[in-house]
């Protein structure tokens, strides 16, 4: 559905981006991200023809990010939305369904539909008295209201509240299951984890990471089993010991699901009891920590699955 | 344009209508509707009752005086003086400034405080009994009687003492090639024919003015009515030429875009701030389109404003058609301000400078209307041209309207390279979104030629400006300064989109490159420049000045095609030396301009010279 070859951006000497190339295919949900500067809005907005790029092409649903064709095709949400302050959010849904040549009755039931999805009460007060969780719902409905095939949300959650937060992303998934394909940048690794298929990671405007969660796990992060126990057999050296008087803990760790097995029953046999046995994985954040030696804007920790 | 363009734009003119609407409150727009009537008719009745039609020093002197006495009406019909029953111990308080008394009718007898204000009363009912005087002539049924002396009145043109003018002076010493004189130097016949009208009384078959005020208007004795006056009086009331009445009513015109261009430029500036304008990008709208979309309101505005004071005052065609260019710079201007301002502080100096730039080089030389034809440097010449009766040729109205409309075409096009994602959101200064307007428009050497040509016309209106401004200017003077000025401004604007480009790292800095885009300007130039023998249209060349700046005539073939090639040369040289200082830093570039500027100087002094 999008195709990205070796493009690329320079502003005088510098680089934004550096030959870029990866693509997305219908129906999936793909993320982008990287530091800031690291050349992710930039590349968004080469795709959807806002910017022409210094070199390479981008093809969205068969037509080359520069033709006005391909606009039709689109719905864009910038990182920053600002809306016509003075409309409301009917008027300027209407404004933008006019301007993609919507017919007015189809128009007014896809706008419809969607604010009821987004639960957004209020359509007929001035945009610029609501806040910016609504102003963000209003700019998410601009951007379906051609019914597009390709969407780009460049930061969609961004500085809104947790509640929010979930209906955008929830909305964002039920997207995808309506068959859009979505490219979705953020700061929140948790974010992009949770609902992303693949991603790239960018850095100083190069890819340096391309793949699904669990192929970045594989090719760049770390897995480990974790075994607590209440007797540690003579033959095994435990990675941890908590003694707490009466009672002493062990840890012990294997790097495969097999050999944590192993272990597992070499303990029991010894006559100790599993007290807890989990899993750790090399986190997204991790990750982009071990590939960018920066930490992400406004990035959380992700605990260990159990 | 596709009908689907046609719609889109439609619908973002309509929703920029509705927006500018819906920015203002029902109780600020009914409080400023009604500020503008109050200014209007404020401004109506100033026009409509003359320039003097607002009195404040209404009934400041008092007068005493019958209501029999024959002076009566003199005092009734002045706003200055109030008539009252004579009084002498009021006028020893100080209640009544003068008394006149007449004894049986014979004698009249004036007293006065002897303050200065009794001086100044005396002095003003003097000056009253002047103009019941020339009322009363010019009410009287027999104008032969009233004037049995008929003066004719010609305005000519002052030539200035160059061979040729002098030589055309000597062979047709009763010609003139002034157009506002034309069908002035035939008051003779026109008397015979009767076919002169101003101020004519049909029954008494007598002229009461010259055929000078045919064209030029009548001897505009200044609150006399708005388009122009009486046509008769003592020789002490004629006055020159001076058009006011019709240049306050032209300068009506100017007031409501100055308005307009406030509103436009906030909502292109709005577009701007905080990338609100980065999805209209995004939707599948050109740029053409959202630029002519948000402006045609705008357009349509200024021009509507300007066609209903065009009614209102008395204007034609000619009037719109005079108009329409400067609503036109004034909209190109302001999109260029908008497009570059980094704020609405900024917006505001950017659109104030506009408004004074244009409001100034469109209204001074409107003032010389009657006098020299430099004066068709502004539209507004044209308007007033219109209110005064006379007709513009088409020449004349090309002259006035073609460079201000083929510039702000330029100024659009100027604005509308940098609305795109990639400059319009910058915070840049504006003169270096002034080279990021330029190096978007840029390409090749194709683009350097065809923008080179496409500046022409603000050459054009600067060195016109040059010469306005240099036109009173002892000649000795002025003509060297303008002949620098002149090789500035055409350096300039040959090399300074070559500098943006160079800024910009648009072009390889090797030097054949930039010799090619010297070469490739000059030329451009040179082409253009003839195109502005359209000035010849209104005979400007005829005047020193003119031939300072334009293309001499009157040379025998040879020369004439020497003198065609040596600019070609010169353009060409010139704009090279430009090019190469313009492949590095700004003193470079500034040099090389100066350099350049010399060599142009020089040669256009040879040129002047050998000429003369």
């Amino acid at each position: 559905m999008i195709r990205v070859d070796e493009l690329q951006k320079s502003y005088g000497d510098f680089a934004a981006v550096v030959g870029s190339s990866f693509s997305v295919d219908a129906g999936e949900i793909f993320g982008i991200v990287g530091p800031n500067g690291a050349g992710k809005t930039t590349t968004l907005k080469m795709i959807s023809g806002l910017i022409e790029p210094s070199g390479g092409s981008a093809t969205v649903a068969g037509f080359d990010a520069s033709d006005p064709e391909m606009r039709q095709s689109l719905g864009f949400l910038p990182e920053e939305s600002p809306l016509y302050e003075d409309m409301t959010p009917r008027s300027y849904l209407r404004f933008f369904a006019d301007l993609y040549d919507v017919p007015r009755e189809e128009a007014i039931a896809r706008t419809e539909a969607t604010l009821d999805r987004l639960e957004l009460e209020y359509r007929d007060r001035r945009l610029g008295d609501m806040s910016k969780g609504m102003k963000r719902k209003v700019a998410i409905a601009r951007s379906l209201v051609n019914d597009p095939a390709v969407l780009i949300y460049d930061e969609p959650a961004s500085g809104l509240d947790p509640l929010t937060t979930n209906t955008v992303l929830a909305f964002t998934r039920e997207l995808k299951a309506a068959g859009k394909t979505v490219i979705f940048s953020a700061h929140n690794l948790y974010h992009v984890e949770s609902i992303c298929d693949r991603l790239i990671i960018m850095n100083e405007g190069q890819i340096i990471a391309n793949g699904s969660i669990s192929d970045l796990r594989d090719e760049y992060g770390t897995r480990e089993y974790q075994i607590w126990a209440t007797h540690c057999p003579t033959d095994l050296d435990p990675a941890e010991t908590i003694d707490s008087g009466d009672s002493s803990s062990y840890l012990y760790i294997a790097d495969t699901l097999e050999d944590a097995d192993l272990l597992r029953e070499k303990i029991t046999r010894a006559g100790g009891d599993i007290l807890d046995f989990r899993t750790e994985e090399s986190t997204l954040e991790s990750i982009f920590l071990e590939l960018t030696g920066k930490p992400m804007a406004g990035s959380r920790t992700i605990g260990g699955s159990k | 344009m596709s009908r689907r363009s046609l719609r889109q734009l439609h619908r973002i003119a309509q929703w920029e209508v509705s927006r500018g609407v819906g920015v203002i409150d029902r109780k600020t727009a009914a409080v400023g509707v009604i500020l503008l009537l109050l200014t209007g008719g404020v401004v109506g009745g100033v026009v409509m009752s003359g320039a003097g039609g607002v009195a404040i020093d209404r009934d400041i002197y008092r007068v005493g005086v019958d209501t029999e006495n024959p002076y009566y009406p003199v005092v009734a019909q002045s706003s200055q003086l109030s008539a009252h029953p004579p009084d002498h111990e009021a006028l020893a308080r100080g209640d009544q400034d003068v008394i006149i008394e007449a004894f049986d009718d014979q004698f009249i007898s004036w007293q006065t405080t002897g303050t200065e204000k009794g001086d100044a009363a005396h002095a003003a009912l003097l000056s009253e009994i002047d103009r019941y005087n020339e009322r009363q002539m010019a009410s009287e049924p027999n104008q032969t009687a009233a004037y049995p002396v008929l003066v004719d009145i010609q305005y000519l043109t002052r030539f200035v003492d160059t061979p040729e003018a002098l030589a055309a002076a000597q062979a047709d010493d009763t010609s003139t090639s002034d157009r506002d004189l034309e069908g002035d130097t035939d008051s003779g016949s026109d008397r015979d024919t009767g076919a002169e009208t101003n101020g004519e009384q049909p029954d008494s078959g007598a002229e009461t003015s010259g055929g000078t005020d045919t064209a030029s208007g009548p001897p505009p004795a200044i609150g006399t009515g708005v388009f122009g006056g009486e046509q008769s009086g003592s020789p002490a009331t004629i006055q020159p030429p001076f058009p006011f009445s019709s240049l306050l009513l032209a300068f009506v015109f100017l007031i409501p875009l100055n308005f307009v261009i406030q509103a436009y430029g906030s909502t292109i500036l709005n577009e701007r701030i905080n990338r609100r304008g980065e999805l209209l990008l995004v939707a599948p709208v050109s740029r053409r389109t959202i630029i002519a979309g948000k402006t045609l309101p705008y357009f349509t505005a200024g021009m509507g404003v300007c066609g209903i004071i065009a009614v209102a005052v008395g204007g034609g065609l000619q009037s719109i058609a005079g108009v329409l260019p400067i609503v036109l710079a004034f909209l190109s201007a302001t999109f260029v301000g908008g497009m570059l301002a980094r704020s609405f502080k900024e917006l505001t100096f950017v659109t104030v400078t506009i408004s004074v730039f244009i409001t100034t080089y469109v209204f001074v030389p409107a003032i010389f209307t009657n006098v020299t034809p430099i004066a068709l440097i502004s539209p507004l010449t044209i308007v007033v041209m219109d209110l005064q009766g006379q007709s513009a040729t088409m020449g004349e109205l090309l002259f006035s309207t073609v460079p201000f409309v083929v510039g702000s075409v330029v100024l659009f096009a100027l604005g509308a390279g940098i609305y795109r994602e990639e400059d319009m959101f910058t915070q840049k200064s504006i003169p270096d979104k002034f080279l990021d307007a330029l190096n978007a428009q840029l390409s090749g050497y194709r683009s350097v030629a065809l923008w080179t040509a496409l500046f022409v016309p603000f050459v054009f209106v600067a060195e016109l400006l040059a010469i306005a401004v240099l036109f009173v200017a002892p000649i000795e003077l002025s003509i060297p300064i303008l002949l620098i000025t002149i090789a500035a401004i055409e350096e300039i604007a040959k090399s300074i989109h070559i500098y943006a480009g160079y800024q910009r790292a648009r072009f390889d800095r090797a030097l054949p490159v930039a010799l090619g885009l010297g070469i490739a300007s000059g030329a451009a130039f040179f082409v253009a420049e003839k195109f502005t023998a359209i000035a010849q249209v209104v005979g400007l060349p005829e005047l020193a000045l003119g031939q300072a700046a334009f293309a001499p005539v009157g040379l025998t073939p040879t020369l004439t095609i020497g003198l065609l090639l040596a600019p070609l040369a010169l353009h060409v040289v010139t704009a090279m030396i430009t090019a190469i200082g313009a492949r590095d830093r700004r003193l470079v570039y500034g040099s090389a301009l100066f350099i350049a500027t010399l060599v142009h100087a020089l040669y256009n002094y040879v040129v002047v010279t050998f000429y003369a």
